[in-house]
């Protein structure tokens, strides 16, 4: 079996773990503030797609990176709005933003495209090693022998968890998000916190839909996201609104992902298992995963909960 | 009916209608600009939405026929969110339900059963299957804490690539390309209310649907029991209402309705188990639509059925608009999702004012 530990799939694994656990980062700070996002899908969509168009038409990774997230900021701010100055019903504008997403993507695909024979491509980012490290054995190839975003992907996970856990400003943000009156009490500016949180947040799931592009497919389809927005969202309850824990529950979900695609173009699987079956792993995956850890998950305490600081509850 | 509306009624009914007029008006101001961004004229634009889908008969049998699984699509979502419960996975349970319908047409094939039995016989394993799909997320929530959110969007991509298996392998029809099935049965086809435009009788069976689901939620004590969890789940658990039983009564329930919708696609649209059924890719699907649509409906049968015709009409509508000037489908996922936060925002207007 060694085709289980093959290089080339933990590699894979690598570049299909980036997407998930970057917007699941995203989704953390958000529902560590107390908002819970169940629009991340609809955000994660327009992501890519601003990702692709801003990289396409600009010429340059760094501009759709920052395109995609400014989207992202942008959709994420409008959820705010409801959710903590309306004090609207979470899920419901939630859903209304997934929507709204959903209708966007293509909506400014064609706007800006056009319709064309053959869709427009862009480059999907190739390999930098990274000198010494990337001559270990095994371990180096895989991890450091990949593309910048998957660097930053490492970065990004180590500063969230610190900036969560080891600064003043994480540990107010998550009072926000378990007790809003004591934090109020204690002169935090939950509304401000929260609002700030959401936009962080926004910018990192419209980061992870540019990865999409820019990583995996190197072009902009409908289905492009097909619903890691929303594994994004349970790897949050995986990882127990943490970030190191979320970032072993993506890597499992990617190389789930990542063995599918490996052992589907393999011809001798092909025909012992229809494709189909293997695709449906990770969801299946993540049902089994959702079964095992969900009773056991704390959510932060004021979780869908709009703060009123006149009310007296 | 209780005699006249008093007064409070009234300024409620004026302030909804208000409410939605201003969302409406927002979202024909957004229809407005994306006509103009895609090159079209406004005044054609709105003309042939209606055209399409009203103005001929056979525009008119397509508007039913798509009413018909948004209708259902939209009560599943309205009737689980009555009771506190978001049922994501309508696709699924759609799918689902078209899967039973055709087992039971390609299963059944050889007793050469009359329609009015093998027709009612699949629509009921059509359901049965969808029922199975909603109880999976119901007994997951029950029994694990998992949230039935997850789980139905979940097992939307498992039935996708289940329907993907049936309609590429054991049932395909070679002749007709891939994802796509062998014809079912003609005596398992649903009967046609217009013949000559090709409009089934699913939109009647729909209908009748909503009119049970209202006389459930408002005349029965389950009704009574499952608006007591989704108004206040704490209240109704002190109240006695075993908040378990009332979710492994709702999710199936949930995907019935839905499930019935896949297997009257199957039965009377498609008559063939097909990848797509629920809507392209990047077009509106019916489960992302029924959502909104049951805000939109205030999760009220009646509600439903009128915002089920609306999108229904659009739905067609924006079809020959993406035929015309190139508008893609899912712009109707746009007018939607502005309705709703429109709506949202004048209902939390009046909330914090008071």
């Amino acid at each position: 079996m060694g085709f289980v530990f093959d290089i080339s799939l933990l590699q894979l694994t690598m570049v299909m773990m980036a997407p998930l656990i970057i917007a699941c980062l995203g989704e953390i700070i958000i529902e560590r503030s107390g908002i819970l996002n169940v629009g991340i899908e609809g955000i994660v969509t327009v992501g890519s797609v601003a990702g692709f168009l801003g990289t396409f038409m600009m010429g340059s990774p760094v501009l759709g990176c920052l395109t995609a997230m400014m989207a992202g900021g942008i959709l994420s701010l409008l959820l705010a709005y409801f959710a903590i100055s309306m004090r609207a019903n979470q899920i419901v504008v939630g859903l209304g933003i997934f929507v709204l997403g959903l209708g966007l993507s293509p909506l400014s695909y064609r706007l800006a495209v056009g319709v064309v024979q053959s869709p427009p491509q862009i480059k999907t980012l190739s390999g930098v090693p990274v000198p010494l490290l990337g001559n270990i054995p095994y371990v180096g190839e895989v991890l450091f022998r990949q593309n910048i975003l998957v660097y930053l992907t490492y970065f990004l996970v180590a500063a969230v968890a610190f900036f969560l856990f080891k600064t003043p400003l994480g540990l107010r943000l998550r009072s926000c998000g378990e007790n809003p009156r004591a934090a109020d009490s204690l002169g935090i500016n939950v509304t401000a916190m929260r609002y700030g949180a959401c936009v962080v947040g926004g910018f990192f799931l419209g980061l992870a839909g540019a990865y999409l592009p820019l990583l995996i497919t190197g072009t902009f389809t409908d289905n492009l996201v097909n619903g890691r927005g929303w594994l994004a969202l349970m790897l949050v309850i995986f990882g127990r609104w943490m970030p190191l824990w979320a970032f072993l529950g993506a890597l499992l979900f990617a190389y789930v992902d990542a063995f599918q695609f490996k052992v589907s173009s393999l011809p001798q699987m092909a025909k012992a298992v229809p494709p189909q079956f293997l695709l449906m792993l990770p969801y299946v995956f993540a049902m089994l995963v959702l079964v095992k850890v969900a009773s056991g998950a704390e959510a932060p305490r004021a979780l869908t909960r709009p703060y009123d600081r006149e009310s007296r509850e | 009916m209780k005699g006249a509306w008093s007064e409070e009624d009234r300024r409620h009914a004026a302030a909804l209608a208000a409410t939605y007029a201003a969302a409406a008006a927002l979202a024909l101001l957004a229809a407005a600009l994306f006509i103009l961004a895609f090159g079209g004229s406004i005044r054609v634009a709105f003309a042939t939405v209606l055209q399409a889908s009203l103005g001929t008969w056979g525009g008119f049998a397509q508007t039913l026929n798509k009413f018909c699984p948004l209708l259902l699509g939209s009560l599943a979502v309205a009737f689980g969110m009555r009771g506190g419960h978001f049922n994501i996975g309508v696709d699924g349970q759609i799918y689902a339900g078209a899967i039973g319908m055709a087992a039971v047409a390609f299963g059944l094939e050889g007793l050469n059963l009359p329609w009015p039995v093998f027709v009612p016989l699949g629509i009921l394993g059509g359901v049965l299957a969808g029922a199975f799909w909603g109880l999976i997320p119901g007994v997951l929530r029950v029994r694990y804490r998992v949230s039935e959110i997850f789980v139905t969007v979940m097992l939307n991509f498992v039935a996708l690539y289940l329907v993907d298996y049936l309609a590429n392998g054991p049932w395909n029809d070679p002749l007709a390309g891939d994802a796509i099935t062998v014809p079912i049965p003609k005596s398992a086809v649903l009967p046609q209310m217009l013949p000559k435009s090709g409009g089934h009788m699913g939109p009647l069976i729909a209908l009748a649907a909503a009119a049970g689901i209202y006389f459930m939620m408002s005349r029965t004590i389950i009704g009574y029991e499952i608006r007591a969890v989704g108004d206040n789940p704490t209240a109704a658990r002190f109240g006695g209402i075993n908040i378990n039983r009332i979710t492994l009564v709702i999710m199936p329930v949930c995907g019935a309705l839905s499930g019935l919708a896949g297997a009257i696609e199957v039965s009377g649209f498609h008559q063939t188990l097909l990848l797509g059924l629920t809507g392209p890719t990047g077009a509106p699907n019916y489960g992302a639509m029924s959502i909104l649509i049951a805000v939109i409906g205030r999760r009220h049968p009646l509600g439903v059925i009128l915002a089920a015709a609306v999108f229904a009409i659009l739905m067609v509508g924006s079809d020959s608009l993406q035929r015309s000037i190139g508008l893609p489908g899912s712009a109707v996922f746009v007018f939607q999702a502005i309705i709703v936060l429109t709506v949202l925002y004048v209902e939390a207007r009046r909330q914090l004012s008071t």
